[in-house]
């Protein structure tokens, strides 16, 4: 049912979302790397247009427009912008295509960035680690007589900034081909602009940061979809399948926090229906009763979770403890078993953008969990899986151009489409993927995957 | 000398002939240094030429300097802490010159190297993107946020989202302004520091939108800034989505396609009085913001120069020297000469002198800067 924002409620909105700031540097800024206001104060407000306002349809290019956009969702849609980046792919124009290869190489080395094995990512750095191994494994069993064995370097990132580069410089003098990592937004953009001046290509499998591919570096290439497909996903689910207006986010107070729920918010404010209040939590916080009591304030009719199961299942446990009836929505990190034991009861009728049906029965996918359950014993998920599809496709690359830094960039640079174990693949002018995802409702004890629905007011930006 | 003009193409001429007034002397002739000249390494990534004269070169096999025509070794055999040279600044008042590498900073002094990483001293991270000198302290850029080494002292300080307004600590760029610093950080747009007074100012790209560029000069064309440039009071930003100059009061913006800027992707800018030289991966710009000469290597191997400036067609000359690369790494310039680091080599430009009653250094004298036509 749609609920029409009254006109009072709006006036109401500049005020929640004061009081909801507020509470976010009360509460929140005591992590490694906490959010500030912004001391410039030249910004542009985008201005937010009625629900259905027109939009410049056309935007030339040889790709989808940045991550394929409904154009309902595009910034300032109404306005042809002064300039328009990513219409076209960035070549890199530099030298290299025609070094001879290196001398007396006994094996191909791939780099393998990994998060910290321990903390919070240990155990999804780990899934995509052997996503990475088996890869590699399988591509050294069906090596062809001359073909030299693929050999993987593997450093683990530590939490300081900076750790990242400087495991960058350590695959360039090891003499990596290319490297695969990591899921950490920040250590990946800082090992991505070590990449940039090493020229060591990067294929990222994990990190769901938008702003990740957002430096103009054309050294990488991500098959993970990011938090735009699910911002995007998640606004069109609540806004317009379900009418939803009166929407409240709850988020990790962090970097992947803040970066991740940033499309989805810039999303439904696009729709016309802004966030009314953005509250932050910390990682390991267990009682949220302040956060809530200030959200109440606001009658939501959605609430979206961004953050670990740890925190994200307590909070939704505690909303309905505290009468909250709204519906909850999350990112795929909601897909998980210890947010379900966390959440209790209140897991039912939770849905969360998520990457691909895992429960799909085609060869493909079935014998990625065969192959996989007996190499290690467990059932993969979307980090294995994407993980096994970047190294294929890096490997795959070397293989056909050889053992060359430059043309390995070009092959790599040069896929549109790919069609992996975790499913299809699409890639836009900045070589993320933006095949279509999908999303879980959780219902009657367990997940169901759904496709992900058209596009309802209005076509996507362009096929 | 006789013009040349292609068939349905712009016209072409020598690049010794007339042209129009110019407030930049332009690029005479190139040599180009690489291995056999004794360069450690054909991917130049730095250079300066010291008060002394010296030239000081920066490879991804390590530092070269050049005296009496030869190039001698400095490699991670005599101490150098990694063989990737990112950035050399010279200290004047000591005479030392400072490499920054991808691991760890070098301090040359007196035939002798001292090498500074994060494990050591106070260095925030050992990936150095960037140096500059102001008065008795050494300014760091590192991929984990500005470091100052006091030179009299000895002693470190870190500035990094801890005590300052940029939000994460990710620093590239560091150039001192008299009395202020000017850093670029990546994706925090440029911090102004005045240390005398502890305050920082930020200047970011107001639409604040990494896809597009909503207007133009109103502020710096992008967030994440690849370097920085300043002299005669006029500051210029590198990114990879544009060039930037600020006044003190003014922005101004260019990218590709919209103006003569060759490639969005710039890498490098130095800054001589109100003219930039900037660093692309489509050859070598030189502007004042107002006039362009472009200069880049066919893939023919011919030098090619193109003047545009408003209000006449643009002019293509031909050169009988070439950037060995059009890929530029880093710029140094004086009134006579520049010296440009490029992906396959090292090159010597020999300069004209200017044809006008400006010149390079100082700002008032040269011509006023009527805006470039927007299309």
């Amino acid at each position: 049912m749609t609920r029409l924002v009254k006109p009072p409620e709006r006036m109401k909105k500049p005020f929640l979302i004061f009081a909801a700031l507020w509470l976010a540097a009360a509460v929140g800024w005591c992590d490694g790397y906490p959010e500030k206001l912004d001391s410039n104060t030249n910004h542009l407000l985008e201005p937010i247009l009625p629900a259905g306002a027109g939009a410049n349809l056309l935007v030339e290019g040889d790709y989808p427009y940045y991550g394929n956009v409904p154009v309902e969702m595009r910034p300032y849609r109404n306005i042809v912008p002064h300039f328009r980046y990513w219409l076209t792919r960035l070549p890199f124009r530099g030298p290299g295509r025609d070094y001879p290869d290196p001398p007396g190489l006994s094996s191909l080395k791939i780099g393998l960035l990994s998060p910290p094995n321990y903390g919070t990512e240990a155990k999804r750095g780990e899934l995509s680690r052997q996503g990475v191994q088996l890869a590699i494994e399988e591509a050294n069993a069906a090596r062809r007589p001359g073909e030299l064995p693929f050999e993987l370097v593997e450093r683990a990132d530590s939490p300081q900034w900076g750790s990242a580069a400087n495991i960058a410089v350590d695959f360039a003098d090891a003499n990596v081909l290319a490297f695969i990592g990591t899921i950490d937004g920040d250590a990946t953009h800082v090992a991505l602009r070590v990449a940039l001046k090493t020229e060591t290509f990067i294929v990222n499998c994990s990190d769901p940061d938008p702003s990740l591919t957002e430096t103009q570096i054309p050294w990488l290439l991500r098959n993970f979809p990011d938090n735009r497909q699910h911002g995007y996903l998640l606004a069109r689910l609540i806004v317009e399948e379900r009418g939803l207006t009166n929407i409240v986010v709850l988020r990790a107070n962090n970097r992947p926090g803040r970066m991740g729920v940033r499309p989805f918010v810039d999303a439904v404010r696009r729709l016309g229906h802004p966030v009314l209040q953005e509250i932050n939590f910390k990682e390991g916080e267990r009682t949220f009763e302040t956060s809530i009591t200030v959200l109440k304030q606001a009658q939501p009719d959605a609430i979206v979770l961004w953050g670990n199961p740890a925190e994200t299942g307590l909070v939704a446990a505690q909303l309905r403890s505290a009468g909250v009836k709204a519906a909850l929505f999350g990112f795929d990190r909601l897909v998980d078993p210890e947010f379900v034991r966390l959440a209790g009861l209140a897991a039912e009728g939770v849905t969360a953008a998520f990457f691909f049906d895992p429960e799909r029965t085609d060869p493909v996918w079935l014998g990625f969990v065969a192959r996989y359950e007996k190499r290690f014993g467990q059932r993969p998920e979307h980090y294995a899986a994407y993980g096994y599809d970047g190294t294929k496709m890096l490997l795959a690359a070397i293989r056909k151009v050889g053992p060359n830094r430059y043309r390995i960039h070009d092959a790599m640079t040069s896929i549109d489409e790919y069609q992996g174990v975790s499913g299809y693949m699409r890639f836009d002018g900045r070589w993320d993927n933006i095949a279509p995802i999908v999303y879980a409702q959780y219902l009657g004890g367990k997940w169901h995957y759904l496709p992900a629905p058209p596009a309802k007011s209005t076509q996507a930006a362009r096929n | 000398m006789l013009g040349l003009q292609l068939a349905g193409g712009p016209r072409v001429r020598s690049a010794e002939t007339a042209g129009p007034d110019l407030p930049f002397p332009l690029i005479e002739r190139f040599e180009t240094y690489g291995a056999a000249e004794g360069l450690p390494g054909h991917k130049i990534q730095c250079v300066t030429r010291a008060s002394d004269g010296r030239l000081w070169v920066g490879t991804y096999e390590g530092a070269a300097v050049r005296e009496n025509g030869r190039f001698h070794l400095i490699s991670t055999n005599a101490g150098l802490s990694h063989r990737m040279v990112m950035c050399l600044v010279e200290d004047p008042r000591r005479g030392d010159l400072w490499l920054g590498t991808m691991r760890g900073l070098n301090r040359y002094s007196a035939g002798r190297i001292t090498t500074y990483t994060q494990t050591d001293s106070g260095l925030p991270n050992n990936v150095i993107y960037g140096l500059a000198i102001m008065n008795d302290s050494l300014w760091v850029a590192t991929a984990a946020g500005l470091g100052m080494l006091e030179l009299k002292t000895g002693s470190w300080k870190i500035y990094d989202h801890n005590n300052t307004v940029m939000h994460e600590p990710w620093v590239y760029a560091v150039k001192s302004a008299g009395d202020r610093l000017f850093v670029g950080v990546w994706g925090g747009g440029i911090l102004e520091f005045e240390p005398a007074n502890g305050i920082f100012k930020e200047h970011r790209d107001p639409d604040r939108d990494m896809h597009f560029d909503l207007t133009p000069d109103d502020g710096p064309v992008s967030d994440v800034t690849s370097w920085i440039a300043w002299d005669a009071g006029i500051l210029w930003q590198s990114t990879y989505f544009g060039l930037s100059r600020y006044d003190g009061s003014r922005w101004r913006t260019w990218q590709e396609k919209k103006s003569p800027l060759p490639s969005n992707f710039v890498n490098f800018v130095w800054a001589r009085g109100p003219v930039a030289w900037v660093g692309t991966d489509r050859g070598l710009a030189v502007t004042d913001g107002s006039i362009w000469a472009n200069y880049r290597t066919t893939d023919q191997g011919t030098g090619m120069l193109e003047i545009a400036a408003p209000g006449r067609p643009v002019e293509n000359r031909r050169m009988t020297t070439a950037l060995p690369n059009n890929f530029i790494h880093g710029i140094w310039v004086d009134d006579h000469e520049a010296w440009l680091a490029t992906a396959d080599g090292l090159a010597h430009a020999f300069l004209a002198a200017p044809r006008t009653a400006g010149k390079a250094g100082d700002a008032k004298t040269n011509p006023a800067t009527p805006s470039f036509g927007r299309n």
